[in-house]
């Protein structure tokens, strides 16, 4: 389990050189000392495109370590993980919703979604069609990602997410592409799933942002 | 729970998309003809230093004669000295050694053909029974029959029959007649004390160069008729035969040449023939392995591209928390099965056209090598292969995982 994950003084390398400027200055995450997201938290990060919100998602999931800066998971400097550790972590205690959601277009939406709970078995096959049907997709499911709409594959991206154990949940845009409706659908499901895990959640929005009860927001 | 919600069918429906089914057939059939010819080449080397005959394999394969080089004229008999025979006794390739033994009297035999007397002085030699697989049959003597079985070359006979009968007007003799042909021995020591002894011809030999006889008669005879004076010189013999480790037998000439021995007889040109059939099938090998490498290089690159193709895909999976050990035993998983039809395929292949060359091999005598070194072979090349793809994915995948 995973109670905190602490960032001190992290900038992506790309911002090297630029820590004096107005945009690095007035960020609550990047270069600060220490930022904290706390087991439980609900934040929406609020950030004008290329402030570089899915690179931090990518630092905090050890898909990219060209920062600098420390990232801490209870203390633990993750830069220091084995792959073994990180596919547990991916497995077990960290979920993301990439912004590009990666999909495989040539796998249907049931397949997309179980190859993701194949490896965890984490949810049954009626709680998946629940999913799908609260969020009017249930008639989709054995249709080829590649032909859904953008709209669409957010809300398998979302199911498949949810498709295992964690302690925080990080979904970057989630609802960029959904109506108000759908967004509401799905910030209830997420915060039902999170709520029983007494998981945090972490989302990211350029403006469309996930209607999550009363959230802390931060700008990057 | 469902059956296909355990299953792994869904990667494989992700990852068998990007498995090109050109690439893989073209590997699978080179590759099997690349180790069927490799396969090929090892059965018929294995057959070809395998030697089948059972009976006179006296001077076989296994067998060398050794007499030393005579240079010039000597007078003084060429013999090997007791530590000669000690130092070949502990070379590897060196099994079993034994000395020949020449008789220190005089022979001569006559021969009564309807009427026409035909006589010869004649020398003659024993070799230790032990260096005979198969004894013909009366290969034995006992002073109080006084019949004394002789061996001859077969050269011999081809001589008499093809040389020297018919120029002459004589009548050719097949072995079973020559066997039939009573010969009487005249044995005769230094002091012409002589004794007359009946014997036949009961064997031929291919291999044997020279006139045999039974150890026993020959200890007997040389006691009886050879005198003190010439007696000394029986532990020094002219001749020996040897039998050799096949395994270590390279070495052998190299030996030979360097202490001035010879090997006598037909030994050598066998030698040379089966050095001959192991020379090409050594160059047989070398073909498939070639073509093999070639194969297994195809595999390799058919292997890098498949993971380049695939690597999006690959990294999304790793994001999804496979590890890429996970994600590599899918292929490694097809690289085996592939890599298995391949060798049994090959095999197969090499067992059913076994055939063509056994008959041949045969009557010269070789062929019906065990199978097992060659199944061995290709156990041993599906693991080297199969490890060597295995090796190359996880260290691409591993690669993936740092970008």
């Amino acid at each position: 389990m995973i109670n905190e994950i602490t960032l001190k003084q992290v900038l992506p390398c790309v911002f090297k050189g630029m820590e004096d400027t107005e945009r690095i200055r007035t960020s609550q995450i990047w270069e600060v000392p220490s930022f904290v997201f706390n087991k439980g938290c609900k934040i929406c990060i609020q950030a004008e495109s290329g402030c570089g919100k899915s690179s931090l998602l990518s630092f905090i999931f050890g898909n990219r370590s060209d920062y600098s800066g420390q990232i801490l998971f209870d203390g633990k400097d993750v830069r220091r993980f084995s792959v073994e550790r990180w596919c547990d972590i991916r497995t077990r205690n960290i979920a993301l919703l990439p912004q590009e959601m990666r999909l495989f277009p040539e796998l249907t939406v049931m397949q997309n979604i179980s190859i993701k709970n194949d490896k965890t078995g984490f949810k049954t096959e009626a709680e998946i069609m629940g999913f799908l049907e609260r969020l009017g997709i249930a008639d989709k499911r054995d249709a080829l990602v590649g032909k859904l709409s953008i709209g669409q594959q957010q809300r398998v991206g979302v199911i498949r997410t949810l498709c295992q154990p964690y302690d925080f949940i990080f979904l970057d845009e989630p609802v960029s592409h959904l109506d108000e409706t759908n967004n509401r659908i799905v910030s209830e499901i997420v915060e039902e799933e999170a709520g029983r895990q007494s998981a945090g959640i972490i989302s990211t929005s350029v403006g469309n942002h996930l209607l999550l009860t009363s959230p802390q927001f931060v700008s990057l | 729970m469902i059956k296909w919600f355990k299953s792994d069918k869904n990667i494989w429906t992700l990852l068998k998309r990007n498995i090109s089914k050109g690439q893989m057939t073209g590997y699978i059939l080179s590759n099997i003809i690349g180790l069927s010819v490799v396969l090929i080449g090892l059965m018929f080397y294995l057959d070809s230093n395998h030697s089948t005959e059972k009976e006179d394999s006296f001077f076989s394969q296994d067998f060398m004669v050794l007499s030393k080089r005579v240079d010039g004229i000597g007078f003084e008999p060429v013999s090997f000295s007791e530590e000669e025979i000690e130092e070949l006794k502990s070379q590897p390739w060196v099994k079993k050694i034994g000395q020949f033994t020449s008789s220190q009297f005089s022979v001569k035999a006559s021969i009564d053909m309807g009427g026409h007397g035909l006589s010869s002085y004649l020398f003659c030699e024993s070799v230790p029974d032990d260096f005979f697989d198969v004894r013909p049959r009366d290969w034995d003597f006992d002073p109080q029959e006084g019949f004394v079985p002789i061996m001859l070359s077969k050269d011999y006979l081809m001589l008499y029959n093809f040389g020297f009968a018919i120029p002459q007007g004589l009548p050719q003799v097949s072995e079973n007649v020559i066997g039939a042909v009573p010969i009487r021995l005249t044995l005769s020591g230094p002091d012409h004390f002589s004794e007359t002894y009946d014997a036949a011809i009961v064997g031929f030999s291919s291999r044997l160069n020279t006139i045999a006889v039974p150890q026993s008669f020959m200890d007997w005879a040389n006691q009886r008729y050879g005198g003190e004076d010439i007696g000394g010189e029986e532990s020094n013999p002219s001749r020996l035969i040897v039998e050799i480790d096949r395994l270590s037998s390279s070495d052998a000439h190299k030996y030979l040449e360097e202490h001035e021995i010879e090997i006598a007889g037909d030994k050598a040109n066998d030698g040379n023939i089966s050095r001959f059939l192991r020379a090409s099938s050594l160059m047989v090998t070398l073909n498939g392995v070639l073509i093999s490498s070639l194969a297994v290089f195809i595999l390799v690159l058919s292997i890098f591209l498949l993971l380049q193709k695939s690597k999006e895909k690959l990294r999304y999976l790793m994001l999804l928390g496979y590890s890429p050990a996970e994600i590599g035993s899918y292929y490694e998983r097809i690289v085996a099965v592939v890599n298995l039809i391949v060798a049994i395929v090959a095999l197969i292949i090499t067992l059913s056209l076994r055939h063509l060359w056994t008959g041949q091999l045969k009557e010269i005598g070789l062929g019906d090598a065990s199978v097992f070194p060659l199944i061995s072979a290709t156990i041993v090349y599906f693991i080297l292969i199969t490890g060597l793809n295995v090796l190359i994915i996880r260290r691409t995948l591993k690669k993936d995982w740092q970008n």
